[in-house]
């Protein structure tokens, strides 16, 4: 019995499948952002809570622009084989990762007292940064799971695909961001 | 690398842009900047730290690929 194995040309390797795959997961995955941020206007219209805390909006952007510098950098270091910096900008990345969240959960903890999920406007902040912060906890976990893999592979060609992926991951994450913080923060 | 600091520095004007026109604009006008500003910050994210360019190869490569895939020329190595 012969078994058919596809006489696959080598420019369409494993490597092209796994990005054009990670592609379409992000594009599936947007979707359901956009259906979130246009939720907000149909439920609140464009009116905003007073008590929204812009400082922290603000801050928390900051960091997850500063860490997409942070993830880049980690990226062009893997392609450059610079496994040291690469594995010192993934744990900057983290870093900033994991104060995100903790800022999220502050963030929950004033918005519990001021407009808990019964209302409108909690509904949807809880829902949108509810969603938004578990890619970005998946998104730490990776990058978390990458660091070890570069520490421990033995060339940069074993952990390059796996920096790449994470990192993509974790752009995608910022960008869901953009679209979200003046969605909840500035509209209104 | 100098790539991601000028995209960093972009983001980080715009990101100032927008929330000074969060404070200053009003209904339908600020919603439009605060999309268009977005776009652009999304837009350069996905550009240049996803490497959006790129895309197009890895679709050129699947498709070249699969026009490529000869399964007589398979069998016959079987």
């Amino acid at each position: 019995m012969t078994q058919h194995v596809p006489n696959v040309n080598h420019r369409f390797n494993s490597l092209t499948i796994n990005r054009l795959g990670l592609w379409l997961f992000l594009v599936s995955d947007a979707s359901f952002f956009i259906a979130l941020i246009t939720s907000r206007f149909f439920v609140e219209g464009t009116s905003r809570p007073d008590h929204v805390n812009q400082a922290l909006g603000l801050g928390l952007t900051v960091l997850l622009l500063l860490s997409s510098l942070t993830a880049y950098r980690a990226e062009a270091a893997a392609e450059h084989g610079d496994r040291k910096q690469a594995q010192k900008m993934l744990l900057a990345t983290i870093a900033m990762g994991v104060i995100f969240i903790v800022g999220v959960a502050f963030e929950w903890y004033e918005a519990l007292q001021h407009f808990p999920p019964s209302t409108g406007f909690g509904t949807i902040l809880f829902t949108l940064t509810g969603v938004h912060v578990t890619h970005v906890a998946t998104g730490v976990l990776a990058l978390g799971f990458v660091y070890f893999q570069v520490r421990r592979s033995e060339s940069d060609a074993d952990s390059q695909w796996a920096v790449e992926g994470a990192v993509k991951w974790w752009h995608f994450v910022d960008v869901a961001w953009v679209f979200i913080y003046p969605t909840l923060y500035l509209v209104g | 690398m100098k790539t991601g600091w000028v995209v960093i520095g972009l983001l980080a004007v715009m990101t100032a842009v927008e929330f000074a026109i969060a404070v200053m604009a009003k209904d339908s006008l600020l919603l439009a900047l605060l999309l268009i500003i977005a776009l652009a910050k999304g837009w350069l994210i996905i550009q240049y730290f996803m490497h959006f360019g790129q895309l197009w190869e890895h679709v050129s490569d699947a498709w070249y690929g699969m026009l490529n895939d000869d399964p007589a020329a398979d069998s016959d190595e079987d």
